[in-house]
């Protein structure tokens, strides 16, 4: 039994470490585990850690045997206190924002601080229907014996109101009105009523939802005033300051490096600047020093977006050039990010290269290799 | 006989109920007040029903209005609590501070000049600890030199620094103004301060003759034998106060010093103002939430967030019931994981925006003007002294021979005598301080821009604004110059500033105007939309040409309106690509306005360009044929254009190529303006005629409302004229064109001879032989 037990175990670490992308949970076990042992205040039911301690697992912090905790949210640490607070006060939270503001991770890593669990997904898609969020059947079963439990097919959502725990859902307003209006009652009532079987799945204590969802999209179905005024919405907000940006930047760079494992160098802090500074000034149509007018391209250019074309250039780097990140890896993947619209970013693009780059001390190496590619 | 020290922050509603408490149990013989002694006598006002707060002690010198201070005072002031004490339990009342009188007389000219007309407060709040200028968060950037001054300055911070806090005033919030806990509430701060202030001696020689003079007062007071003396003042100075002890260094320190001569009144503040942080130090964030803790004993949490959900349905924003009490739950679990008692003001409003809002910030404006601010104007009483702006007024009045009166009168001003253009000044000023008493109307039967009309009449309610305008400045010049920077600095879009630069002019206005035109000239590199430049053109080029009769300086303005008009220029035929019927129309004025400007100012340069940029704007395809037309319209209203490139106009405008509608927006454009002008462009009318009678019959219907309305600005007798026009068009050319075509009518020679010998005979001439 022991045994069997054991290579069980070694069997999940070999797999753990094989796969891309670890969960929250798994990757940062250690962390967790630290926190729940000097965390001597209260928890609400069904927590693994305190509100203190969930919010300390995201601001980062220092415990006191000196063990650190790193930060996996930089900005304001007051929302993330409001969306702790939420989830304490069992209301449903709503992450919204425009792409790329780290609506996903955060919601991963509340789930992992609060349940150490962040695997309860639902992924909002046009295709989702109301199976995903209530639940299915086992069509060859319920042929066979009739509707049972047996037959029947959980949701993840279903599975967190019986497990007391955070269920996700990804893209919120991707997923189709009438799909989302399933969400009301099981959000005001708790309960996902099962009339096949003539009973009902009731949430147990800790359940709760974080969703997800971005503001910039098109065609998406807004959520109705109803199921609205059932999440507590906290808006992520783009980076504030460039500094805040950088270390954003730099460090899921040089964790996303470890996991991939890049031939390359870890980007100088230098190149990493070059590049916010290039989606600050034209996201805001605003140089940094605030004397030159842009104009913006359609994209959004997100803080992710920003990360994506330091890790292509790595990889750029890695793999054709001599290790080291320099202007010409950056080229490529820094003007397929920004030109999303071939006509209109074009000009954008031309111009900023021309009045902005072209002139700026030490952009020189830029200047060129942006020419050479487009 | 015992001193009782209390020491306070200004405007602290936890202070203040703390020290009504304290008061009514020690039930003090005398109560002495940190305050100035020159407005002693106006202290009586205060019992007076009519006295509502927010209102204002006003200190100023009567022959330099401008030299002033300003004490605020509301419900939920510490001072204005003790006064109301004093009152009720009728023990006397006594203002200790250093007079204004002195102070006053220290300002130096300079100083002055330096501060803004509506910071002349120096008074009580300049070596304040609790309500500092140097509000500046510490920051980690900051050098040791730097932090060393504004401990200097803000000692609070060091206490609230020990507690861990960044922003003193926010620990000062949690610590004293939300306490519930009053107990030995005085006595803490006294002892807190008493350690702050050991080993730092006053600030300044100023400080120290402040102090010396609330001690010097408070030996008089314990002279005159009273037993249980009260003294409230700002907490840093209770430590120094304590124990006046021997008088001898205080009386000397205050000996022979210069005093000026001052009058004090009340006027009415506004809460806004005492929001109002740079000018006034002791400035409060949110009087209207301190109003809220001060007037609401209990569950005050639960009372904001209804209110501010009331306010956002009254706003037509949703705000259900439920949602205020999940709103009001996430407030108070906030609180609970910041480890505080209760919730403050920041809680709410992250709860109402998170829950309330759904996350949106733009209704938190809403809620930051009319609940935390929460705009409320004080009143006084009818009888209390009349403010400097009332005399100042009263002053220009008499010395330019202008009696107000409630009766409607007439006032003719020749701008070029220099007492009538003083007149006009005045009544110009007023106006923008919002007291018209006098409308400007349009000059009848005089050539000359030197002539102004005016039509005056006196209202009682001015008296009022008056009193309210007092805010802004004490003399009309300063009060106007005030309002009109304070409004510049607001307004962010380019016409608005220039219609303000407008009234500045008009009311000679030199600071004002220097500080709008800087406004402009920033605004104007920074604005994207080249209409605003466009329209905020005709203004000054209205000042630019009439600054002779002014004697405003046309070398200021001349160089922005260059630069507006050029920006406009390169930015014109871009802005006119790709415009909707409605845009093109709005495209229409600010050409017009861009017109109006050249013609005003008749720059041979200016025009040159602009009739070339015009000319582009016509012979360019793809642009709105409003816009086109119109551009054509110009050029040949200033005949830049000879017939030939006329006719080609036309001809490509109405080719039969050309979509219909635009073909028809093009008439529209090109007939926009003055019909007696486009009555003889005889190739317009044939062109025009040509096309409309090659039209399909549905075609036409479907075009006809716009033909119309292209007609339809014209005067009744312009559109007569037309008609005729339109209708004799064919009869010079009619035999031209029976020639070429063939179509005429036909001729029978034969019967047409029978006719004439009658003819001839009617008409007198002989005919045949």
């Amino acid at each position: 039994m022991t045994t069997a037990k054991n290579i069980e175990h070694t069997d999940t670490t070999s797999l753990e470490q094989a796969v891309l992308r670890r969960h929250a949970e798994q990757q940062y076990a250690e962390e967790l585990a630290e926190l729940a042992k000097h965390d001597t205040r209260q928890r609400p039911p069904n927590w693994q850690l305190s509100p203190w301690a969930v919010r300390t697992y995201l601001m980062g912090g220092t415990l006191k045997n000196g063990f650190v905790i790193t930060p996996k949210y930089v900005g304001n640490a007051r929302l993330i206190e409001i969306a702790v607070a939420t989830l304490a006060t069992d209301r449903a939270l709503l992450l919204y924002g425009v792409p790329g503001t780290a609506k996903s991770w955060v919601s991963e890593h509340l789930a992992a601080a609060i349940m150490g669990d962040s695997t309860l997904l639902i992924q909002g898609t046009a295709g989702t229907d109301e199976n995903a969020i209530r639940y299915g059947w086992n069509y060859a079963r319920l042929l066979v014996e009739g509707p049972s439990e047996a037959a029947l097919v959980v949701s993840p959502m279903m599975n967190a109101m019986q497990e007391g725990k955070i269920a996700r859902i990804e893209e919120l307003t991707r997923i189709p009105s009438e799909v989302q209006d399933t969400l009301i009652t099981i959000l005001s009532e708790k309960t996902l009523p099962i009339p096949e079987l003539n009973t009902e799945a009731q949430a147990h204590k800790g359940f709760n939802v974080i969703a997800t969802a971005n503001n910039r999209d098109k065609g998406v179905n807004e959520l109705s005033s109803a199921l609205m005024r059932r999440f507590n919405t906290v808006i992520l907000p783009l980076p504030d300051s460039i500094d805040e940006e950088i270390q954003i930047v730099d460090q899921r760079v040089t964790s996303l490096g470890r996991a991939l494992e890049l031939p390359a160098e870890k980007p100088a802090l230098e190149e990493i600047r070059r590049v916010v500074t290039i989606f600050r000034e034209l996201r805001s149509g605003l140089t940094i020093d605030g004397k030159t007018r842009l104009k913006s391209p359609s994209g959004t250019l997100s803080t992710a977006e920003a990360i994506s074309v330091i890790n292509s250039g790595l990889a750029m780097a890695g793999y054709y050039g001599d290790g080291i990140l320099n202007a010409s890896d950056l080229a490529a993947s820094l003007t397929g990010a920004i030109l999303k619209d071939p006509v209109q970013d074009r000009v954008v693009w031309l111009e900023y290269l021309q009045t902005v780059v072209k002139d700026r001390e030490g952009w020189k190496d830029l200047y060129r290799s942006f020419n050479e590619v487009l | 006989m015992t001193i009782h020290v209390f020491g306070i922050r200004h405007h602290g509603p936890g202070c203040a109920r703390s020290l009504r408490a304290a008061l009514l149990k020690l039930e003090p013989d005398i109560l002495l007040i940190e305050g100035p002694p020159d407005a002693q006598d106006m202290l009586p006002f205060i019992q007076n029903p009519a006295m509502k707060p927010p209102v204002a002690l006003l200190i100023y010198a009567p022959d330099q209005p401008a030299k002033a201070v300003y004490y605020p005072f509301t419900d939920y002031s510490p001072e204005w609590q003790a006064l109301k004490y004093a009152h009720s339990a009728n023990v006397p009342a006594r203002f200790i501070d250093l007079p204004q009188a002195i102070q006053l007389a220290q300002v130096t000219h300079e100083e002055q000049d330096k501060e803004e007309p509506l910071a002349g407060s120096e008074g009580e709040t300049e070596s304040n600890p609790t309500n500092s200028d140097v509000l500046t968060l510490p920051q980690s950037g900051q050098s040791e030199e730097e932090q060393q001054i504004q401990l200097h300055d803000d000692p609070l911070s060091l206490l609230a620094q020990a507690a861990g806090y960044t922003d003193h005033e926010l620990w000062w919030e949690r610590q004293i103004e939300q306490r519930q806990d009053m107990v030995g509430f005085f006595e803490s701060i006294l002892e807190a301060m008493t350690e702050l202030r050991i080993n730092r001696p006053p600030k300044d020689e100023h400080e120290a003759q402040r102090e010396a003079s609330m001690r010097q007062n408070i030996r008089v007071a314990q002279r005159e034998g009273f037993q249980r003396i009260a003294v409230v003042c700002g907490a840093w100075h209770a430590p120094v106060l304590v124990d006046p002890g021997p008088d001898k260094a205080d009386a000397e320190l205050l000996h022979g010093l210069k005093r000026i001569k001052v009058a004090s009144t009340w006027i009415p503040w506004t809460n806004s103002r005492l929001a109002y942080r740079s000018g006034y130090g002791a400035g409060v964030e949110a009087p209207g939430w301190y109003a809220h803790l001060w007037s609401v004993k209990d569950r005050n949490a639960i009372r904001w967030i209804t209110k501010a959900a009331r306010l956002l349905r009254k706003n037509d924003l949703d705000a259900s019931s439920a949602s205020v009490i999940e709103a009001v739950r996430l407030s108070e679990a906030l609180s609970a994981m910041r480890d505080l008692t209760q919730p403050g003001l920041a809680e709410h409003n992250e709860a109402i925006q998170t829950v309330l809002c759904h996350g949106d910030s733009a209704p938190m404006d809403l809620i930051r003007t009319k609940m935390e601010i929460g705009e409320k104007l004080g009143q006084v009483p009818q009888d209390v002294p009349a403010v400097p702006l009332q005399h100042d007024l009263e002053q220009l009045q008499r010395r330019l021979r202008l009696k107000p009166s409630a009766e409607h009168k007439q006032l003719e001003l020749d701008l070029r005598e220099k007492n009538e253009r003083a007149r006009s000044q005045l009544l110009h000023r007023l106006h923008l301080l919002g007291i018209p008493w006098g409308e400007i109307m349009p000059v009848r039967n005089k050539k000359g821009t030197f002539w102004e009309y005016w039509q005056l009449q006196w209202k009682v309610e001015f008296s009022l604004t008056i009193i309210e305008a007092n805010i802004w400045g004490n003399t009309i010049e300063t009060a106007t110059t005030a309002y009109l920077n304070d409004a510049a600095s607001k307004q962010p879009e380019l016409p608005q500033l220039t219609h303000l630069l407008k009234g500045a002019l008009l009311a000679e206005l030199p600071v004002a105007i220097a500080q709008l035109l800087k406004e402009i000239q920033k605004r104007a590199t920074i604005t994207a939309d080249v209409r605003h430049l466009m329209d905020a053109l005709p203004p000054l080029a209205q000042i630019a040409r009439y600054s002779d009769v002014r004697q405003t300086r046309a070398e200021d303005i001349l160089p922005i309106i260059d630069g507006l008009f050029e920006r406009s220029l390169i930015g014109l035929p871009g802005a006119c690509a790709s415009l909707d019927d409605e845009a093109a129309a709005g495209m229409l004025t600010s050409i017009d306005h861009v017109m109006e400007s050249i013609q005003l100012l008749d720059l041979a340069e200016q025009r040159t360009h602009w009739n070339r940029t015009l000319r582009r704007i016509a012979e360019s395809e793809n642009i709105h044929g409003l816009v086109r037309g119109h551009c054509c319209r110009l050029l040949l209203d200033q005949q830049a254009l000879n017939n030939d490139e006329i006719q080609n106009l036309i001809n490509l405008a109405l080719a039969s190529a050309v979509p219909t509608a635009q073909a028809a927006a093009w008439i529209e454009g090109i007939l926009h303006g003055n019909g007696v002008r486009i009555l003889h462009q005889d190739n317009l009318w044939l062109a025009l005629d040509r096309w409309q009678s090659e039209l399909a019959a549905d075609t036409f219907t479907a075009l006809l409302p716009i033909l119309r309305r292209a007609f339809a600005n014209f005067q009744p007798p312009e559109r007569r004229q037309m008609g005729e026009k339109v209708k004799r068009l064919h009869q010079p050319a009619s035999q031209r064109i029976t020639g070429a075509s063939g179509q005429g009518p036909i001729l029978h020679p034969a019967h047409a001879d029978l006719v004439l010998p009658l003819l001839a005979q009617i008409m007198g001439v002989s005919y045949g032989n």
